[in-house]
């Protein structure tokens, strides 16, 4: 019994000592949490908005998106000529060096590009490198990009993929997708000093680092939490566990403000929310959704304006084109659809349903925005099964032609062109799953707009598509989100026009 | 206490001070009058199911209307509460008291629904294992072992993911992964009963098996399975309440109670009435159905110790004439 | 006696292999593999390439015997979604999960037992009550939502415990007690009637005319019979915490095994999800075991 007696002791002994268990902290140190997981450090290998924020950080690319003007500056290149429509001549800097010491040249240039076009199982960017024909070594300095066709995004996605060193990903029919995954030797302000997939990266400030637009950061070393739960985060941030955290909703940040723990910032987004919806009848022939006045009907039912002043808050409001109405190419003068529950009771009436019908509506984030739509819906007669639950969920469910309609949104981040949204969106359905139109001129129309560098012929075709769009209601455009951000008060965070979080301008107070 | 009163206004005959003119029931109802925990159970039960059925009529608020303007609004007794919101309201401007009187009626209904499930399954099974033993009871002792094994919660997840999410699935899920006690009583019990010899004497004047099932075995373990029905329905309303805390059980605007405590969760630090009244709720159905539960395995167990009081004295004078009217 | 447990053995062995079947079976059916692998933005042929690629085309039987045969030789599978070998994942995040436990059914064992003792000492007493009372009410608590009450309260309210994670110890106590708490009613429960037993029978009897008394009595003579089963029961519960434990390491922020469970599920991660159902089953087959030795040990008469 005694040794009964000793083991409890120990026990309670060893759960009450503050041991250092698992990690450690030290000064300097800027601590920010992401809700989605990081698991791969290779931004070629993530579309989410965190692997592009720890890509800027970490990665450097020929071209850079500058806050203030949301133009793209250079950045890797020193300068550059358009040659013409299908040529680009790119000069690099000189001296600037790899996280390992190596210096940057065409070579690793070329071979980045041509990796990502060759590279098969490269799914996910392969796309950007879609319209390049060929990259050739003009200099130990200067390439030229040979393209298949006249692309207006270009610079998009100049600044879309980061440029790896010759070699480290393998050779052509050998390529080791995962060659950057754990450890990444790359350009950017910060290096990587240590990576536990899904819990934590841990930088240090380069200090070779050339300057560039970016600037040299301020802090030497930055640790990115990824804790899931908001509610978490906010308790990390209240105790000083983490000093930023962004996505944060009007409610949590109004209070927190409140406190005098932290300061809130709520500013302009470039995400925006809509409601795609199954016109093409790839869930079931004749479906409710198949008929034009139905889909105008949703679209007259939903308060948008309510939802975005009192779920988002901020600078958020309704919009009435399948883009953010900042961005280039997004044209306004499009049929606009008020809220009148009324008149939308009446369209469902006059496309055959007096009473409604049920509908799935699936959704993956705003749940309470969901739940409102769902409301608004549910009162002109739509009966809505809210199918709320992970991307993944939705994603699987949307390859299986199961969706009728799902709340969607799109962050675009930091990308000031409407061909970085429509992109995606309005491909040949043949090829993806988005396009549920079933429309083939939108296509025709969307992604013609990318075709050419013809500023007036791009604003011509991008207003031709989004009139088809609204006047067909394909989509429910919902609204502009607002970008919300607590930071401690021990550090200043200036936030950008573009709602897209410049962690490297970050400076202590 | 008013139990007292209701039990004797309805059931007189029980009451009656010859102990040995009682029937089982009356026993029951006697035994049960002693039994703190019994009577606390069911009152505490009798009135949640009211507050369930009638509450949103009562207040006349539905749980389902939303008020974009007044959202997170406080309960009565924060500050900045008023009366028109007694608990105040949730994310999307609902009154939350509707919203958790409402949740009665989903935690009630699929506790029952999936003791039910688990109890058709656990029974048969337990029955066929009692009554046949040999390879058959080999068999199913295997299946509890597996079902006991299974990380229920995880699986449970996995096939909500598959076929989606809705209040049949649920229950179906629920009760699926919860019939281990309704088996093992019910095995224990048929291999108890089927050796007893009037059950032999039935076989042997040729009862069919399921004769002998039924008119034998079920009504003398419909004792012991009331008690676990009673406990598994408290299980099955925790499992449903993390299933929706999780995101895989009901969906909204449903509101389930732990579905209202995932949606709080958020709020955690400003409104933390968004967890802590659901939770209430949750733990004081649960509590009063276990209660309920624990009150009738000692009621029904015959070598409990609880007293049939009775209370009116008897003269020797009485006793006397009793015993000599017997002879 | 060597019978009994080769016998229990096999069982074990049979469940595994059964249990492993049915989820590689509703996971494969559940999920698509190639989808899961070729990610969000794949296009449709591309995931007809991964299907062929990977081999996911093949009849199922085949690819749960590649599985198992893998498993066997330590080759627990890749994460696609983790970019990671499942055995490494699970190397990192078990030895949280195994603290946890550890520390959970220190828990309960520090309040059931007391508490069992002095519910033992005391029948029918209010102390009595007082700890059955204790016992229902565990019963009766969701567990996550007392691990957010602890939250509010011990950490937010009267900020001594940190809100989440597990960097340090201290970081694991207040989900210690939320899953320990779990546990503490049935062991409370046998504690009790374990003891009250004891205390009727003859040899304590004997020593209490013998001279002992009070304390000496209670803990050195009659525990050393009546904490056997307790301790059965307590293995049984330890195994529960693999796999049980998922709630509260998602509340807490913990990174072990429940919590990697959780989030592979959701996002579609097979291999990982395939090998932490095997090794939670297997977890609480084991202490099952080891508990039906021990009360075997105890009883002849279950030693069929």
């Amino acid at each position: 019994m005694r040794i009964l007696k000793i083991l409890i002791l120990t026990i309670l002994l060893f759960s009450f000592s503050p041991f250092q268990a698992f990690a450690d902290k030290s000064d300097d140190t800027l601590v920010i949490a992401f809700s989605r997981e990081i698991t791969n450090l290779d931004y070629h290998y993530g579309t989410k908005t965190e692997y592009l924020i720890l890509g800027d950080m970490i990665d450097d690319s020929l071209f850079y998106v500058e806050n203030e003007n949301l133009t793209y500056a250079p950045s890797l290149a020193s300068d550059f000529n358009v040659v013409d429509d299908v040529t680009l001549d790119v000069n690099l800097r000189q001296g600037v060096k790899f996280h390992d010491g190596s210096e940057m040249t065409s070579d690793d240039v070329v071979y980045t590009y041509n990796f990502i076009v060759t590279n098969d199982k490269n799914r996910r960017h392969k796309k950007l490198a879609s319209w390049l024909k060929s990259i050739e070594k003009t200099g130990k300095y200067s390439v030229r990009f040979n393209l298949n066709s006249p692309y207006a995004n270009l610079f998009n996605d100049l600044y879309r993929i980061k440029i790896r060193k010759n070699g480290i990903m393998g050779t052509d029919g050998n390529w080791d997708d995962n060659a950057q995954a754990t450890s990444l030797n790359g350009l950017g302000p910060y290096k990587v000093i240590s990576f536990d997939p899904g819990v934590e990266v841990v930088l240090e400030r380069n200090e070779s680092y050339f300057g560039g637009p970016k600037g040299n950061p301020a802090i030497k070393n930055l640790i990115i939490r990824s804790i899931p739960d908001m509610g978490t985060q906010q308790a990390e941030l209240m105790s000083g566990g983490i000093h930023w955290m962004y996505n944060v909703k009007k409610d949590v940040g109004e209070a927190m403000a409140k406190t005098g723990k932290a300061d809130y910032q709520i500013g302009p987004s470039l995400r925006i929310g809509f409601l795609v919806l199954d016109a093409g009848g790839y869930s079931g022939e004749g479906n409710p959704i198949t008929k034009l006045d139905v889909r105008r009907a949703m679209n007259h039912a939903i308060n948008r304006e309510s939802i975005a002043k009192n779920l988002i808050g901020g600078p958020a409001k309704a919009i009435h084109t399948a883009c953010n109405p900042v961005v280039f190419g997004c044209f306004q003068d499009v049929m606009k659809y008020d809220y009148n529950p009324e008149k939308a009771k009446s369209l469902l009436a006059s496309a055959g349903y007096p009473n409604g019908f049920d509908l799935d509506l699936w959704s993956y984030r705003d749940k309470e925005a969901a739940q409102a739509m769902a409301d608004d819906l549910g009162k002109v007669g739509i009966n809505i099964n809210l199918r709320h639950g992970k991307l993944a969920g939705l994603n699987k469910a949307r390859k299986e032609r199961q969706i009728r309609a799902y709340f969607g949104t799109w962050g675009s981040s930091a990308s000031p062109d409407t061909a970085t949204i429509s992109n995606i969106h309005w491909r040949d359905p043949n090829k993806g799953d988005r396009n549920l139109s079933g429309d083939p001129k939108v296509n025709e129309l969307m992604l013609g707009a990318e075709q050419t560098l013809d500023i007036d012929e791009r604003k011509k075709l991008y207003a031709e598509g989004l009139k088809l769009i609204a006047e067909q209601a394909y989509w429910v455009p919902l609204w502009s989100y607002s970008e919300g951000v607590l930071s401690s008060k021990d550090i200043n965070f200036k936030q950008d026009a573009d709602g897209y979080p410049r962690i490297w301008n970050i400076t202590w107070n | 206490m008013i139990f007292e009163l209701f039990a004797k206004r309805l059931f007189p005959q029980a009451f009656n001070n010859d102990l040995s003119e009682l029937e089982p029931k009356h026993i029951f109802l006697r035994k049960s009058v002693n039994h703190l925990g019994f009577k606390f159970g069911l009152t505490m039960l009798l009135i949640i199911i009211f507050l369930g059925i009638f509450g949103p009529h009562i207040i006349g608020i539905s749980p389902y209307e939303q008020d974009l303007t007044k959202r997170l609004l406080p309960p009565i007794w924060v500050e900045g509460g008023n009366w028109e919101h007694i608990f105040g309201t949730d994310g999307n401007g609902r009154d939350y008291l509707a919203r958790i009187l409402y949740g009665t009626r989903i935690s009630l209904t699929i506790g029952f629904g999936a003791a039910f499930v688990g109890m058709i399954i656990g029974i048969s099974l337990g029955i066929l294992a009692g009554y046949f033993g040999g390879w058959v009871d080999q068999l199913v002792n295997y299946l509890l072992t597996c079902q006991l094994a299974l990380p229920g919660l995880l699986l449970a997840m996995t096939v909500v993911f598959l076929i989606g999410p809705s209040i049949t699935v649920v229950i179906l899920v629920i009760g699926v992964l919860h019939w281990t006690l309704f088996l093992v009583v019910s095995r224990s019990a048929t291999q108890r009963i089927r050796n007893l010899d009037y059950v032999l004497a039935a076989n042997a004047i040729g009862a069919s098996k399921y004769q002998i099932i039924f008119s034998d075995i079920i009504p003398n373990i419909l004792n012991q399975i009331i008690v676990i029905f009673t406990l598994e329905v408290g299980i099955a309303i925790l499992s449903e309440a993390s299933l929706s805390f999780l995101g895989v059980g009901i969906q909204p605007p449903t509101p389930s109670w732990g579905l209202l405590i995932a949606e709080g969760r958020e709020a955690l630090f400003f409104q933390p009435w968004l967890i802590i009244l659901p939770g209430i709720a949750l733990f004081l159905l649960v509590v009063s159905i276990n209660m309920l539960g624990d009150g009738l395995r000692d009621i029904t167990d015959p070598n409990s110790k609880i007293e049939i009081k009775s209370k009116v004295e008897v003269p020797i004078s009485n006793l006397k004439q009793n015993i000599n009217s017997k002879k | 006696m060597l019978r009994f447990i080769a016998g229990r053995l096999i069982v074990v062995i049979a469940v595994a292999i059964t249990l492993s079947f049915i989820t590689f079976f509703l996971l494969n059916y559940a999920i698509d593999p190639a989808q899961a692998v070729a990610g969000e933005e794949a296009l449709f042929e591309e995931i007809e390439q991964v299907r062929i690629q990977y081999g996911f085309d093949r009849p199922i039987l085949e690819r749960y015997f590649e599985w198992a045969s893998g498993v066997m030789r330590g080759n627990f599978g890749e994460s696609y979604y983790w970019n990671k070998s499942v055995y490494l994942l699970v190397l990192e995040r078990a030895p949280e999960t195994i603290t946890l436990a550890l520390m959970s059914v220190s828990v309960t064992i520090i309040i059931a037992i007391p508490l069992g003792i002095l519910a033992a000492l005391n029948p029918n007493t209010i102390i009595d009550r007082f700890a059955l009372g204790i016992a229902v009410a565990a019963q009766a608590v969701p567990n996550f939502w007392l691990g957010l009450l602890m939250i509010i309260l011990f950490a937010l309210t009267f900020p001594i415990f940190p809100v989440s994670g597990d960097k340090t110890y201290f970081h694991f106590v207040l989900p210690s007690i939320v899953l320990g708490a779990s546990s503490v009613p049935p062991v409370m429960r046998l504690m009790r009637t374990g003891l009250l037993d004891v205390v009727d029978s003859d040899y304590i009897r004997t020593a209490r005319s013998n001279g002992f008394y009070g304390w000496n009595l209670t803990i050195n003579h009659s525990m050393r019979n009546a904490v056997l089963p307790v301790v059965s029961v307590l293995a049984v519960q330890l195994g529960h915490k693999f796999g049980g434990s998922v709630i509260t390491e998602s509340v807490f922020a913990i990174n072990g095994l429940g919590r990697l469970a959780l989030e592979s599920i959701l996002g579609t991660d097979i291999p990982t999800v395939q090998i932490l159902v095997f090794i939670f089953a297997f977890m609480f087959l084991i202490f099952n075991l080891f508990a039906d030795i021990l009360n075997a040990y105890l009883d002849p008469r279950l030693r069929k």
